[in-house]
């Protein structure tokens, strides 16, 4: 008897040892994002195809709004409890490298990368020299307008240049109907500033040259007198305008529900829309963004958006990740030869930027709404990516909108826009 | 016979004196060096370099950096202000009807009252933000009905800040007139019998006994609420971002933006050291407020 006691603890302390040690070798990795449920689940099938092939790897997804992502971040993602991958916007790069919280992609699979994504989006994940993670969607901004209320109001072309947009702006916009003829953003600053800097490269301006801001040029004067004029003439009514954390809210509901006939948004932007919309998304269409009196041709802001490896989580963890983001943005991952990120991606509306994923989704990046963006991009500035850009941009944010509620005159804004920028990145840069 | 006392009082006071050194002095004490010091948050405190007051020259100089704080700090003595006078008296005025104990249905009014404090706020902000909505919202439709034109709610610089204030009330009255009902069952009843012996009306009543009597709760209050609502973060993080023009933005998100997303603990630490004293102040100033009523008396 008692020896039939000793033999169940030995079995028991065996099986125990036995669980601790098959859960202690399977690796945690954990996968920040600011994607919707719908998306995140899609994520969490690809994570569960991979822990197929790879049963010592367990991947969770956890998503914050994109209004929290870079606090999450900050707060948590640079602890090695933190998370191990994030999806962040390439701005943020150069101060999150700066303050250690990323680890440079492996020197092998830096190769890779190169070798199979333009070199100028390598260049926009990269920072110092070094790469630091793998690039996924690319963001570019055009004009969206609504071909119901074009039709209504006797317009029959997307507006090409400024005055013509002033001109359609003014037909489209019904004080009676509470209709607006160009919608802004305001409360949410990459919602604000990229399309204002939309207007100003389609007018022959820069945000950034070499490092220095140059809002104090004729082109952006121009921008700035052009928001003021949409402002003072009605036709653009900033209290339409709100956004939330979730960056929805009143601007999105008076685009899907007709009371906006124009605006300036980023490509992701459909996924948006056709909830929202639903049959009436066949009433959008895209174009290039009108050029100012300065500009050349239609140009255009363009971003980019990266996955990377918190530093502070352990080697294996480290090596675990990118072994994943490897297989996730990997040609065999998705269908017909595309990345399971490229697929992720297209089902938002978002342009993939793997070589191989843009022509493994040729067909769904021929539909009319995203080939208006990929038309832009060839013409399209990237976003300057410079320390304290965060700051920058919620400076340049308060300027823009208090001149869409007539706080500030436009060369005021102007002025004051300058004078941050400059004081800004010059103590970033310290 | 002291060193007697001596030995177990210490032994009784230790554990709490030493659980507040840690987890409140502490930090104060850290939050207020790192106040004077340039440091990121995303590094150790040995990367800290002093620069003396120069932070605190930043937050309330002219540049983008003082010209935030300075609106962050008004909007929150606006926010703080108009909370505390409109919930004080609310509570006072929705005590005085649910304390009627002849009136049926007291204890489930009160109970309805205070359910609103139960609701976490999160929920309270989702829920209020689709009310706001300009174009879709039921309060702009209710305001149809009465022929009164929508408002702009959280849409405007100009009435942002007051929505949030509304919502606040909504949320937090009820809890405060379950603190005034408890201050107006420690009044006797003997002094009420007495003045209408003396002919006082019940609105001399509320001023020569009621509202007296209440000053100790009144006081307890509006600690309470002015503690609350300088602490408010939710609705702006979660609604407006403290937009548009930063007409809501408040201390507790911009010193989340500063040194969190920024990582500029040094200016954080700052302003929230600005924070402490400021509410110290007010803190002070209402107890000696209070106790000058009182002495009047």
């Amino acid at each position: 008897m008692r020896l039939v006691r000793v033999l169940t603890c030995a079995v028991g302390v065996a099986g125990l040892l036995t669980s601790t040690g098959a859960y202690a070798d399977t690796t945690n990795v954990s996968f920040l994002t600011h994607w919707a449920p719908d998306t995140v689940a899609k994520l969490e099938a690809a994570a569960a195809a991979y822990s197929k092939d790879h049963p010592d790897v367990a991947i969770t997804v956890r998503a914050v709004p994109f209004g929290d992502l870079l606090t999450t971040l900050r707060a948590s993602g640079g602890s090695a409890g933190g998370a191990t991958i994030a999806g962040i916007y390439n701005a943020w790069l150069p101060d999150l490298a700066k303050d250690k919280l990323l680890a440079p992609v492996p020197d092998a699979m830096a190769t890779e990368i190169k070798s199979d994504w333009p070199a100028g989006i390598v260049g926009a994940s990269s920072t110092g020299g070094a790469l630091y993670g793998f690039p996924n969607e690319i963001d570019v901004y055009a004009l969206n307008y609504n071909k119901k209320l074009f039709a209504a109001a006797g317009i029959k072309d997307a507006p090409k240049t400024w005055d013509e947009f002033l001109a359609d702006a003014k037909a489209l916009t019904d004080k009676s109907k509470g209709q607006q003829g160009f919608g802004m953003i305001n409360s949410w600053a990459a919602g604000v500033i990229h399309p204002f800097s939309s207007l100003l490269v389609s007018n022959g301006g820069d945000l950034v040259v070499d490092g220095k801001p140059v809002l104090d040029s004729d082109a952006a004067k121009g921008t700035f007198e052009l928001y003021e004029t949409l402002v003072k003439n009605g036709y653009s009514d900033p209290t339409m305008a709100t956004a939330d954390a979730n960056t929805t809210g009143p601007f999105l509901d008076n685009f899907v529900s007709g009371k906006t006939g124009m605006i300036i948004m980023a490509n992701w932007w459909e996924s948006a829309l056709k909830s929202g919309m639903g049959a009436g998304f066949a009433d959008v269409a895209t174009a290039p963004i009108p050029v100012g009196p300065k500009g050349d041709k239609p140009r255009s802001i363009s971003y980019s958006w990266m996955t990377v490896v918190n530093a502070k989580a352990s080697a294996a963890e480290q090596k675990a990740a990118w072994d994943f983001l490897s297989w996730l943005d990997g040609p065999t991952s998705g269908p017909a030869g595309g990345s399971a990120m490229g697929d992720i991606l297209m089902s938002m509306g978002i342009l993939p930027s793997r070589t191989s994923d843009v022509a493994a989704f040729k067909d769904r990046l021929a539909d009319p709404f995203l080939k208006g963006y990929l038309d832009t991009l060839p013409d399209a500035k990237p976003f300057p990516v410079v320390l304290g850009g965060q700051e920058f941009s919620e400076a340049l944010q308060q300027h823009v909108e208090a001149l869409q509620f007539g706080k500030e005159s436009a060369a005021d804004a102007q002025q004051g826009a300058q004078s941050d920028a400059v004081a800004i990145l010059a103590k970033a840069a310290k | 016979m002291k060193r007697y006392l001596n030995g177990p009082l210490l032994v009784m006071l230790a554990p709490a004196t030493v659980l507040l050194g840690v987890f409140i002095l502490l930090p104060m004490l850290l939050t207020i060096w790192l106040s004077l010091q340039d440091w990121s948050t995303q590094t150790g405190f040995d990367t800290a370099r002093f620069i003396g007051l120069d932070n605190f020259a930043e937050i309330f100089g002219p540049g983008s950096v003082g010209r935030d704080f300075k609106t962050a700090l008004a909007n929150t003595a606006i926010y703080t202000v108009a909370s505390v006078a409109v919930i004080l008296p609310l509570s006072v005025l929705f005590g005085l009807l649910v304390y009627q104990q002849r009136v049926a249905g007291g204890v489930v009014l009160r109970t309805i009252l205070f359910s609103s404090y139960m609701v976490p706020m999160i929920a309270v902000t989702l829920v209020w933000s689709k009310l706001y909505s300009p174009s879709e919202g039921p309060l702009n439709q209710i305001l149809g009905w009465l022929a009164i034109p929508p408002q702009k709610w959280l849409s405007s610089p100009d009435s942002a800040l007051g929505s949030i204030v509304l919502l606040n009330v909504w949320q937090q009255v009820g809890y405060f007139t379950v603190l005034a009902v408890a201050g107006l069952t420690q009044i006797p009843k003997t002094l009420y019998e007495a003045a209408e012996v003396d002919g006082a009306g019940p609105v001399a009543s509320f001023f020569r006994i009621t509202l007296p009597l209440l000053r100790r709760t009144m006081l307890f209050s509006g600690v309470i609420a002015i503690i609350n609502a300088v602490q408010v973060f939710e609705p702006v993080a979660l609604i407006t971002q403290g937009g548009p023009i930063n007409s809501t933005n408040v201390l507790t998100y911009h010193i989340r933006r500063v040194g969190i997303e920024r990582s500029q603990g040094g200016l954080g630490s700052a302003m929230a050291v600005t924070l402490m004293l400021a509410l110290i102040v007010a803190v002070v100033a209402l107890f000696a407020f209070a106790r000058r009523g009182g002495e009047e008396e």
